[in-house]
């Protein structure tokens, strides 16, 4: 059983396949046939032939049921392979046995619907994480003094926040106004109160644009009657993008 | 994956422990099969064989390799050698079947029924336990030489019986 010429007749070739697929072969000549499978294509067919005649006697090794831990170390191994991402080209019709096995394929359409559930849940999940963000200085008309500020860095709402305390007639109220290039007039936000901060859902509302204007304006305390700014404006600001 | 582990760990473990003869090194022989059937499932071709006939082999190798690679160090104790020789004088001594392989359908069985069962012991020695030639000669009570040619024509005589 030493040394087997390069060119083995068929019966040769077909007892070194059949002792390896036995296990016979000492580990010198299991190594050869293992490095030969590689590019032996005859030796491979004889190989593949005896594991199929043989393998109704894995049937005689008792199952044995494996350690709760055992599946545990796989999945971590395999999510280590995963983000190695090993590329392996397969030789022969690399779809070939993507038809046939109902495993593999199960296999793969569970790891796109993961794909598809993860890269949607990411997609869903990072618009709000990095939206367009605003910033609005109001300041007064008069002294260019600045009153307010305003973020919007979420679509869903945009927060008011007074940089001072601002002096209101008692029987007046601030009323809090915007407008974006295009509308026809402004569009009330609701009443302010001073020195408060305040956040306003502005999910009704067109997104932000640059340059969209902001102002607040001394109304009636509930309002300006017409729907419309009508009191003379305290603050004005316009939108600005942050980078 | 996991319905592959689910349907099959504990036969292919099965496999790994007799060769291995180790429930540790089994189950260490089972985690590095499916890693190797997970990053070379591309490189499977089905005009080779059947997937499931694929993990066994993969499995059955890697317990092998990891037996002959090892086979310096792992040594059969004196007491379980003893104990093997008594045995296999036996088995010798009343041509009595190791194996419980009768009652199994398939082909391969219907072959090794035609084999005498010393030679049927040899085969079956080292596919399921994953015996060296000179760990069958131990454990059947035959020269090194005879195991050898016992199973070399026994491979012979199992090639013509199913073709």
């Amino acid at each position: 059983m030493t040394g087997y010429p390069s060119k083995d007749s068929a019966d040769e070739l077909d007892a070194l396949a059949s002792e390896y697929v036995l296990g016979t072969l000492p580990a010198a000549q299991r190594l050869d046939v293992k490095n030969r499978l590689v590019t032996d294509a005859d030796l491979r067919a004889a190989v593949d032939a005896w594991e199929g005649r043989l393998l109704a006697l894995t049937e005689l090794a008792e199952p044995m049921t494996p350690s709760p831990r055992l599946w545990g170390r796989i999945e971590r191994s395999l999510t280590r392979h995963d983000r190695r991402a090993p590329v392996q080209t397969p030789a022969v019709k690399p779809h070939a046995w993507w038809d046939l096995l109902p495993l593999w394929r199960g296999l793969a359409g569970a790891g796109l619907v993961a794909t598809l559930l993860l890269g949607s849940m990411l997609l869903t999940r990072t618009a709000p994480v990095n939206p367009t963000t605003y910033l609005v200085v109001l300041v007064a008309p008069q002294n260019q003094a600045p009153g307010w500020v305003i973020q919007a860095n979420n679509p869903e709402e945009i927060q008011l926040i007074p940089l001072g305390a601002t002096q209101v007639p008692t029987d007046k109220a601030l009323q809090f106004w915007t407008k974006a290039d295009g509308w026809q007039g402004p569009v009330s936000l609701g009443l302010v109160k001073p020195g408060q901060s305040l956040s306003i859902p502005v999910n009704k509302l067109p997104p932000l644009q640059p340059n969209q204007l902001f102002e607040l304006t001394l109304e009636n305390p509930n309002g300006s009657p017409t729907g419309k700014p009508t009191g003379p404006i305290q603050f004005i600001g316009r939108a600005v993008k942050v980078i | 994956m996991h319905d592959l582990y689910t349907q099959e760990s504990a036969r292919l473990l099965g496999v790994a422990k007799r060769i291995a003869r180790s429930d540790a090194l089994a189950e260490d022989i089972v985690h590095d099969a499916f890693i190797k059937i997970w990053t070379r499932a591309g490189s499977f071709d089905p005009a080779r064989g059947t997937a499931r006939g694929w993990i066994f082999s993969v499995t059955r190798h890697l317990a092998l390799n990891f037996m002959r690679d090892n086979a310096h160090i792992i040594q059969v104790s004196e007491q379980s050698e003893s104990a093997v020789l008594a045995e296999a004088a036996l088995d010798v001594a009343t041509e009595v079947d190791t194996f419980e392989y009768r009652a199994r359908s398939g082909r391969i069985y219907g072959c090794l029924e035609q084999l005498e069962p010393a030679r049927r012991n040899c085969i079956l020695h080292a596919y399921v336990d994953g015996y060296s030639h000179s760990e069958i000669s131990q454990k059947v009570g035959a020269p090194l030489g005879t195991v050898k040619a016992w199973i070399k024509r026994s491979l012979v005589a199992l090639r013509e019986c199913m073709g």
